[in-house]
């Protein structure tokens, strides 16, 4: 891993995150095509380098669910795709992916910010996060998110960051594609009304399981602030490694024509930037190390973030 | 205003235009579709339809495809995780963005029409994805849905629903039956395949045997490259005792968007739709990628 982060992480110093890719970039009136990739690519590096203002120690790719199914499961079958389909279809993920790595890259130069901060390439689930129900069977998940985790590798990101993985099998493929290409690996599930996996699979045993197979950091996402806060008391209970969590503020409010998971989140107003980190705070306070935020938050939060740990730091020293 | 006028030309064999795409228009005029815009920039949307009234379309199609209660729900694991998370109007937006989209359509005709007649169509389209059949709901389930969205159209005041894309026999099947019994004209339109069959691989054939008893008032092809339609076309109309129609769509399929080309120009369109209309459909217009230039050169369809 990126030196100075693994002294941190392991040391158990807070390692700030940054807030949301997707969310933020819609809201800032990105039109949600090929991930604002191939249009917009300046847009996301510029919000890449926000984040790395606020003071994120590590940068997340631009490439939640972005894989070959996305777009092969809007079609009968993959002959339909190449009959009616744009051209290139079929090799497009791999392109996305390098840039995305490129411009999470660029804006870490443009910030100068080559030692002290980390590039994560981000996997996600294969099919809809919010959707474990058709989550594929470990082996598949493994052959398609190997080939995603080589992508990353080529380009040499930091490390890989599995988000909003909703079943064990799913984080299992994630957990060894990232060794089989030789990358780090810090594994976050999404939370659901139970306070489990999405799936109703129990947290704790979806922790030893990516445990067991070399999983650096284990992480909770995508929830409401309570519920994470409340999983992160779970996550402590159920391992060592270094833990930690970002929630999402506000409401999903999906497109009304069926696309995949859309990033589009409501009423995100009900938890401004410092309320947010006071929240975040608490889980700190209970032995959290990782914070940073999901759909919903913007820069501002993750400056908020930094602001309070920064905080925490300063009068630690003085104390 | 109603459909009585578009039956009677249909069945005095005359011609009928269709509008052309809106999804896909709204692309066009740099306007994302995630969210349809029907309450975000309603002038927008009604524009658009106003301009396809203007270029000669009798019938005019509401911006509704996909838009139902089970595509924004299938965005979450369940009811308990859509409550958890999800924003709150969930309940109720599909229904009321449905009825805003034909309310939309019924102004622009009062505003574009100028007394000529034009018909409302409600375009609905499967409650699953068009092109994955083996995703369709079983057919009382699909029933219960589609029940709920003919009334909230039919309440709006649209004159006739367009079933389109519909890619299996059991699907239209449901739909045709609970349109019917809400006493709703309704014409259904399949996509289908270079063979010229639909999604399901079932056949032109066994797809009018189902639907002409039921009482369908029209059978069209849509969605699919003008190669296709054509192949399928043939079987239709070798086969339907009831008006039959054809809009394909021009360019290529770019998830979650369109990608534009200029393979069919209008004049070229026009060759296409004018064999189809030696062919015997009396129904024309278009589907993705088509434009109020398209629709506008099918008039020559007319003399």
């Amino acid at each position: 891993m990126h030196q100075p982060l693994e002294t941190r992480l392991n040391s158990r110093e807070p390692v700030l995150l940054d807030g949301a890719m997707g969310t933020e970039l819609v809201r800032r009136g990105v039109r949600w095509r090929k991930h604002g990739l191939l249009t917009d690519a300046d847009r996301v590096q510029q919000l890449h380098e926000e984040y790395l203002a606020a003071g994120a120690e590590v940068i997340r790719t631009n490439t939640f669910q972005l894989n070959p199914r996305i777009y092969l499961n809007v079609f009968r079958n993959r002959q339909h795709m190449r009959h009616i389909g744009a051209p290139g279809l079929e090799d497009l993920t791999p392109k996305l992916l390098r840039t995305s790595v490129r411009a999470a890259r660029q804006a870490r130069a443009n910030a100068g910010k080559e030692q002290q901060a980390a590039i994560a390439g981000v996997l996600a689930p294969l099919e809809h996060c919010f959707r474990p129900d058709l989550a594929p069977e470990f082996e598949a998940a493994r052959s398609e998110q190997l080939e995603l985790a080589r992508v990353f590798a080529e380009e040499k990101v930091d490390l890989l960051l599995g988000e909003s993985l909703n079943t064990i099998a799913e984080a299992r493929a994630v957990a060894e594609v990232a060794r089989a290409v030789g990358l780090p690996v810090w594994i976050s599930f999404v939370i659901g009304p139970e306070g489990e996996l999405l799936s109703r699979e129990p947290l704790a045993q979806a922790i030893r399981e990516v445990e067991k197979l070399g999983a650096q950091a284990v992480l909770v996402n995508c929830a409401p602030p309570a519920e994470i806060g409340r999983a992160l008391a779970k996550v402590k209970s159920a391992t060592r490694l270094p833990y930690g969590g970002f929630a999402h503020i506000g409401r999903f409010s999906p497109p009304s024509w069926k696309f995949e998971f859309f990033p589009q989140f409501s009423e995100t107003e009900s938890w401004p930037p410092e309320r947010y980190a006071a929240e975040a705070q608490r889980w700190q306070d209970e032995g959290a190390t990782i914070l940073g935020g999901c759909c919903g938050t913007t820069p501002a939060h993750i400056a908020a973030l930094h602001a309070a740990l920064g905080a925490r730091r300063e009068g630690a020293k003085s104390a | 205003m109603s459909y009585a006028a578009i039956g009677k030309k249909l069945g005095a064999g005359e011609m009928v235009i269709l509008d052309g795409a809106i999804g896909t228009e709204i692309l066009r005029r740099n306007v994302t579709w995630a969210d349809h815009q029907l309450a975000s920039r309603p002038e927008f949307v009604r524009g658009i339809h106003e301009d396809y009234i203007r270029a000669g379309a009798d019938v005019i199609s509401t911006n509704s495809f996909q838009l139902c209660r089970r595509a924004l729900y299938n965005h979450f694991r369940d009811e308990a995780h859509r409550r958890q998370i999800g924003a709150a109007d969930l309940d109720e937006r599909a229904d009321k963005l449905l009825a805003a989209s034909v309310r939309l359509a019924i102004e622009a005709r009062e505003r574009a029409a100028g007394g000529r007649p034009v018909a409302v169509a409600a375009a609905i389209t499967t409650l699953e994805w068009c092109f994955r059949p083996d995703l369709a709901p079983l057919p009382e389930q699909a029933k219960r849905e589609y029940r709920e969205i003919f009334q909230v159209v039919k309440d709006a005041g649209a004159d006739l629903v367009l079933l389109e894309t519909l890619n299996s026999i059991s699907e239209a099947r449901a739909a045709l039956e609970v349109a019917k019994s809400l006493g709703l004209p309704c014409w259904t339109s399949f996509v289908c395949d270079e063979r010229g069959r639909l999604f399901t691989g079932e056949t032109m054939a066994e797809m009018v045997a189902a639907l002409e008893p039921i009482g369908v008032d029209a059978i069209l092809l849509n969605c699919a490259p003008p190669g296709d339609i054509n192949a399928g076309l043939k079987e239709l109309l070798a086969q339907a005792h009831v008006a039959t129609g054809a809009y394909p769509h021009i360019g290529r399929f770019d998830p979650p968007e369109w990608m534009f080309t200029d393979e069919y120009p209008p004049a070229r369109y026009l060759q296409v739709a004018a064999s189809w209309k030696q062919m015997g459909a009396r129904i024309l217009g278009g589907c993705c990628g088509t434009t109020p230039d398209h629709i506008a050169a099918l008039g020559d369809l007319r003399q």
